[in-house]
């Protein structure tokens, strides 16, 4: 599903060259539940956006679903990501101007779809994160842990074939926090494949694979993914 | 088309709409109704006075002491300026078109009449007074020599021949011939017969719609008193040359007055309009001022939207938007912004319109000012928000996920 081989990512201004990303290899496949963890810095954030098309790479191969994407344009790695890529971001990023419906709308007014589809997909994608009720409500009347939901539900309208989590719990309050890490997991029994950046190892053992990252290099990987599935109990520390 | 979220998230912002949009209304409103009173202005001044104006020059002489013979310096001038190298013409006369001080009277249609039937400029010249003028004889002939008559005070009745612009005839006998038709210029004296028609001579009143095109010229010489004016056409090209000769010379033939008002018929012209220019030149002003305000405030309004919103347009890049759809999506904004300020600034122009009609008669503005301001204002506000729009596109969709 995602394939990096020896990627490099480097940062250059006219006094310093910073190696963001160096020799840096990851395959993930399809269904896979995969945490990407580090420390601040390490650069987890700069393959977060390399993976999901938003900044280009340096040096190395990435393969998206199959797709070459070295040497695409902009627009080219822009339908490219509103196809393939469902993004979760730690401060959820839906748009305070409009209400549920039209934030779940966002992605799929870019893909073109009609207006009947894509009001299918909204009403399913929002009874999916069970907030039905509330299409017309806008983000500042929902809690941090409903607005990520939203945000989840954005993610999934398209069908994407990867969900790109970024710390995901990371705004959120320990309740909140796991009714959104059950509702990932439960995707991800549904069989969706799903990138999770976090630097909380707490959250990252809950993921069917751990992937560190340290100074722009993949430093420990599981080759093996673990049996994970959405009735695992939740860990003692996210629970307190 | 992204109208809708457009629109919606727009209502979330409804005082920066409210305040944007006023500001595209007054526009409209101003610039409109600006825009039509300068067109009406520069049609009034594009008016001919029926004159040749080119090469026509106006001359004055005011005699002073006992001696001073009216009736002789008059024909020592004349004769003078006749014979002056490039002169084509000249006579005396009591005004001139554009001149705004002169004579009028009224015109009745029959000697019974209690209200006259028209007013008109009244020019006293002689036989080449028309000639001097440069206006053009359409109909009847000009006058005899025999016919020429002189004006004091002491003058009762009016000459028995009369010459009279076409407007002033159509008003008098509308859809007849006026050659020899008779008309009191007072209704205890004789009638005058019109002779003569010419096709165009502005009163002195340029600003006096009514009397404006109605001029009448009669067969007399004004020499009472010591004041006389005389008009002289050149020949083209030699204005000037002879404006200066003849003044030179007018002082030197007479030591006894002295030469005044000397000036072209265009200075003439420059000065009868200089109000309306005025306007013109203040509204000009307003209407780039206003544009330039409108525009900076779409900048303005655009730029505060575009940095306040970099997360927005970042997270948008993210979920698949393109570098167009991201400048389209301001764009459309300010199509949305800019139609409901027109929508209300149509119903502003045409209000401030009748309100100028009822409070100071001008004209109903024609119906198209109205959709070309919407769309100048529409180009305008395309053009001013299309920078922001640009920077909005070049935010990149890492933006996304940075901590800002």
């Amino acid at each position: 599903m995602l394939k990096m081989n020896h990627l490099s990512k480097v940062y250059r201004t006219h006094l310093i060259e910073t190696h963001a990303l160096r020799d840096f290899s990851i395959h993930v496949r399809e269904g896979e539940f995969v945490a990407v963890t580090g420390p601040s810095g390490s650069g987890k954030t700069t393959f977060l956006n390399i993976a999901g098309l938003l900044e280009a790479f340096t040096g190395g191969e990435y393969f998206l679903d199959g797709v070459d994407v070295r040497g695409m344009n902009d627009a080219a790695r822009s339908r490219l990501r509103n196809e393939k890529i469902g993004f979760i971001f730690q401060g959820f990023n839906l748009i305070p101007d409009l209400n549920l419906f039209d934030n779940v709308d966002v992605p799929l007014r870019y893909r073109g779809f009609n207006a009947a589809e894509r009001r299918r997909r909204i009403e399913q994608a929002l009874a999916r994160v069970g907030l039905s009720a509330r299409m017309k409500h806008y983000p500042s009347e929902l809690s941090g842990g409903q607005q990520q939901r939203v945000a989840i539900a954005r993610a999934l309208a398209g069908s994407p074939k990867i969900l790109l989590a970024d710390e995901p719990t990371g705004n959120l309050d320990t309740q909140m926090a796991r009714g959104v890490m059950q509702l990932l997991e439960e995707l991800h029994g549904e069989g969706a494949t799903i990138i999770m950046v976090t630097h909380d190892p707490e959250l990252a053992a809950r993921a069917q694979r751990n992937v560190h990252v340290i100074d722009g290099q993949v430093v420990d990987i599981e080759a093996e993914p673990r049996m994970r599935g959405p009735d695992i109990a939740v860990p003692q520390a996210v629970q307190a | 088309m992204e109208l809708r979220p457009i629109l919606s998230a727009l209502m979330r912002s409804r005082v920066a709409l409210v305040l944007l949009g006023l500001q595209i209304a007054l526009t409209l409103a101003i610039v409109c109704n600006s825009l039509f009173i300068i067109s009406e202005r520069a049609a009034l001044m594009a008016r001919p006075s029926g004159m040749n104006e080119a090469d026509t020059v106006i001359l004055a002489s005011i005699g002073f002491g006992a001696d001073f013979d009216m009736k002789r310096a008059m024909a020592d001038d004349l004769a003078m300026l006749r014979a002056l190298p490039g002169v084509v013409e000249a006579a005396p006369i009591n005004s001139v078109p554009m001149s705004n001080g002169g004579w009028s009277s009224g015109l009745s249609l029959t000697r019974e009449q209690k209200t006259s039937s028209a007013y008109s400029a009244m020019y006293f010249s002689d036989d080449h007074g028309l000639d001097a003028l440069g206006a053009r004889l359409i109909a009847g002939r000009l006058f005899r020599p025999d016919e020429l008559g002189e004006r004091s005070r002491k003058t009762e009745g009016w000459p028995p021949v009369i010459i009279i612009t076409r407007a002033l005839g159509d008003k008098l006998w509308p859809g007849q011939d006026a050659i020899g038709k008779t008309v009191w210029l007072d209704t205890d004296s004789a009638p005058s017969t019109v002779i003569g028609i010419v096709d165009r001579l502005q009163a002195p009143w340029v600003h006096n719609d009514e009397v404006v095109e109605f001029a009448t010229l009669l067969p007399e010489v004004i020499n009472e008193g010591a004041f006389t004016r005389y008009v002289v056409r050149s020949a083209p090209g030699q204005r000037d040359a002879v404006l200066k000769a003849a003044e030179a010379k007018l002082a030197a033939l007479n030591s006894s007055r002295i030469v005044r008002e000397g000036k072209t018929v265009e200075k003439i012209r420059a000065d009868a309009y200089s109000g309306d220019r005025a306007m013109m030149i203040i509204l000009g002003v307003v209407i780039v001022s206003l544009l330039i305000i409108t525009a900076l405030g779409i900048v303005g309004m655009a730029s505060f939207w575009v940095t306040q919103r970099t997360r927005q347009i970042g997270t948008r890049r993210a979920l698949g938007a393109t570098r167009g759809a991201i400048l389209r999506y301001f764009l459309v904004e300010n199509f949305v912004i800019t139609s409901i300020g027109l929508l209300l600034g149509a119903g502003l122009a045409y209000g401030f319109n009748v309100w100028l009609i009822q409070n100071y008669q001008t004209a109903a503005m024609p119906w198209y000012y109205v959709p070309t301001g919407c769309l100048s204002l529409w180009l305008l506000g395309q053009l001013a928000v299309l920078g922001p729009a640009r920077r909005a596109s070049r935010v990149p969709p890492a933006m996304a996920t940075r901590s800002i």
